[in-house]
């Protein structure tokens, strides 16, 4: 079962990618791009999981008490904030795209060329 | 302890966000002032910790949490002099950029200062940090306040650009999480020190390459490294000038800085990891140089043109890099510094046109400089020193990197820098040519402006745009002899970083005597100067050529031109494409290299 969750990332990010360089509207686009970023947090999670350890809260436990690794999950969490800031980021920035061009096609939303 | 490391990066950010609060109720310039003191007081602490920095770097464990026994269980900042003097010269640069935008954004409460702010405490976080994670940390905060300052104007071109930007290095750092999480899970650990010691340990193995694979095509990402460039001339050339300054002087040699300092802490001890960096990486900069150079000569817009000079001139920043050796790092450190001052000065005088003269089209701006002819005094002079003329920063970086070179046995490395420089300063002097003397007239290309209306607001008397620039190409001239001693210096503790006295497994070492460099200037200096000026003369007196000439130059080029400017096709699913040919590069690099 270990080789699940490293193939998991893998996959997430391989279709993620697929997905953005596919896709016909950025909203899409931008919903791909957040599966990229799942790919993360599976991948982190994957790292840090212990079988058979409690979470890292010794509250109720004594010390010394098997758990998983706290590092990774500080990590996801940061980097859920990092997502949820870019993602709404790049929304606002799609919606005032739409609201001058009409459009969210990257095709006919090309920046200045020559 | 010294208490100064972190003041640099909370000051600005403890500044930000009282100019968040308040900026609705304060005086009209006054965010203005804020601002610039913020960059100055960061500057000023920066250039003391550098100077402290000599014998040994300072350490600071945030909270106290200090390594036992050897094992890191903190965040740490540990200030080395180069990154120091790093953060100064980002500092440095922040500082002109406000000056040269005073008053420009002043309607918005202090919005744009605020993501000044932000943008500056996350560049210099990068360069102090000494822990993985933190170090991806600022970099997304430095890179959240770029995107939002790309697209600050919402006009459409700018949002488009800035789409595109966001998207690309939004991936290069979720890859850059996916490699950080791969190292963690092989070593266990985030702090420099401690990770290089866990490198050390397991040569050959797969998941430490595969983590330095996506941790180097995230920050070659931001540094805008064929395969990965394409995103950059789209963002510089829409973005507001004052901006796309501390874009092309400081955040894309971050990225640069930010896989030279992570191959030297961390994954330097892998055999096979140092291969990948001196083929892989040689090649891609070369690329980059050649790419830059072609793609700069056959722009109109002008902040494009330099876009593309600056993916050129980063190219051999990395060319620096990949030769792993003291002289191509110092020569790295000081080109990075040169080129910087000089970029940010150019984006200035573009800045300048777009304000005065309401337009950023060579063809269509022919002739009318002469109302701000200083700025094309000045914009002729940084021509000359992209060219490579040997004086100053940029021409003492250069002469480190030929000897690095020559050292490494590449012999054939100067004439890449010849032609990236001959390319990308040819292209300036031409524009500066047909804007400031009229030089060169195209007959019916002026209807095929290539741009939106784009002036930039002009409430600001001239001299307070051209100070910064003189400013700045004054530092990048007189900074050339001492720089190079600096950066000679500082590059011995880069390549060796005392990990034990990091630890507290052992007092610190002595620094290391290093003598300086000594890099002779060679005669290729003038032959790239003397190529640009004929690059930019030929393309400005075409009707004085004999009739044919210039058709059968035209018609012998074009194919080439024609092939490098179709890849650059503004269409954000190829960049992604693009990238995911970057990473099976890598790949095959490593499967070569055993």
């Amino acid at each position: 079962m270990n080789w699940l969750p490293w193939a998991v990332a893998a996959w997430l990010l391989g279709i993620g990618l697929y997905g953005v360089v596919t896709s016909r509207n950025y909203v899409h686009l931008i919903g791909c791009l957040s599966v990229v970023q799942a790919a993360t947090y599976v991948l982190l999670l994957g790292v840090g999981y212990r079988w058979n350890a409690v979470a890292p809260i010794f509250y109720d436990h004594p010390p010394g008490t098997p758990s998983v690794d706290p590092v990774v999950q500080a990590l996801v969490l940061t980097d859920v904030v990092i997502g949820a800031t870019v993602t709404a980021l790049l929304l606002a920035m799609a919606l005032q795209l739409h609201k001058n061009r009409e459009t969210l096609d990257p095709q006919q939303l090309r920046p200045l060329r020559e | 302890m010294s208490l100064l490391p972190p003041l640099p990066v909370a000051g600005p950010l403890a500044v930000a966000g009282l100019l968040l609060a308040l900026g609705h109720a304060l005086p009209r310039r006054t965010p203005d002032v804020v601002a610039l003191l913020a960059a100055l007081a960061a500057g000023g602490v920066c250039v003391v910790m550098a100077t402290q920095a000599a014998a040994h770097p300072i350490v600071y464990w945030f909270g106290g949490w200090a390594p036992r026994q050897g094992f890191p269980i903190g965040i740490g900042f540990v200030v080395g002099q180069a990154g120091a003097a790093f953060a100064a010269f980002i500092a440095l640069l922040f500082a002109a950029t406000i000056v040269f935008a005073w008053g420009y954004f002043d309607e918005v409460h202090a919005h744009f200062h605020v993501l000044m702010l932000l943008f500056m405490a996350g560049m210099i976080g990068f360069c102090l940090t000494h822990d993985l994670f933190n170090m991806f940390v600022w970099f997304e905060v430095q890179s959240i306040a770029g995107f939002a300052l790309t697209g600050y104007q919402l006009r459409s071109s700018a949002l488009e650009g800035a789409l595109n930007f966001t998207v690309t290095n939004t991936i290069g750092a979720y890859l850059i999480l996916a490699g950080i999480g791969l190292i963690y899970a092989r070593v266990g650990v985030l702090d420099f020190s401690a990770l290089q010691a866990g490198v050390a340990r397991s040569p050959h193995d797969v998941v430490i390459d595969v983590s330095f694979a996506l941790l180097s095509t995230g920050f070659l990402i931001k540094a805008a490294q064929v395969p990965f460039q394409f995103w950059l001339a789209d963002a510089h050339a829409v973005a507001p000038s004052p901006v796309s300054v501390i874009f092309s002087g400081a955040m894309v040699a971050l990225g640069i800085f930010g896989v030279t300092r992570l191959f030297w802490a961390v994954y330097a001890p892998a055999p096979e990891i140092q291969a990948v960096v001196r083929t892989l990486f040689l090649g891609m900069g070369t690329a980059s140089a050649v790419v830059g150079g072609l793609m700069a000569i056959s722009q109109r817009h002008l902040k494009r043109l330099l876009a593309f000079s600056t993916i050129s001139h980063i190219g051999l920043l990395l060319i620096g890099f990949s030769l792993e050796s003291r002289e191509g790092l110092a020569g790295l450190f000081v080109y990075l510094a040169g080129h910087g001052l000089v970029k940010g000065a150019m984006f200035m005088v573009a800045g300048v046109l777009l304000a005065e003269l309401a337009s950023i089209d060579e063809i269509g701006l022919r002739g009318l400089g002469g109302q701000v002819w200083p700025a094309g005094v000045a914009m002729g002079l940084g021509g000359l020193l992209l060219a490579g003329m040997p004086l100053g920063l940029m021409g003492a970086g250069t002469d480190l990197l030929d000897a690095a070179a020559k050292a490494a046995g590449e012999e054939w490395v100067p004439f890449v820098v010849v032609f990236a420089a001959a390319c990308t300063g040819g292209a300036v002097l031409r524009a500066t040519g047909r804007i400031f003397l009229g030089l060169g007239p195209v007959a019916g290309e002026e209807k095929r402006a290539p741009t939106e209306d784009e002036q930039e607001k002009a409430d600001r008397p001239l001299w307070v745009m051209l100070l910064p620039i003189v400013a700045l190409l004054a530092i990048a001239i007189i900074g050339g002899g001492s720089g190079a001693a600096w950066a000679s210096r500082m590059a011995v503790p880069f390549m060796q970083p005392d990990n034990q006295g990091v630890l507290g497994l052992a007092p610190f070492a002595a620094a290391p005597s290093s003598a300086p460099l000594h890099a002779p200037g060679t005669r290729l200096a003038w032959l790239s100067v003397a190529l640009a000026l004929g690059i930019a003369g030929f393309n400005l007196s075409r009707q004085l050529l004999p009739v044919g000439l210039p058709e059968i130059v035209d018609a012998m080029l074009k194919p080439v031109f024609a092939v490098v400017q179709k890849l650059h096709s503004g269409l954000i699913g190829d960049y992604i494409a693009w990238v995911a040919v970057g990473l099976a590069m890598f790949t095959i690099a490593f499967a070569w290299s055993g």
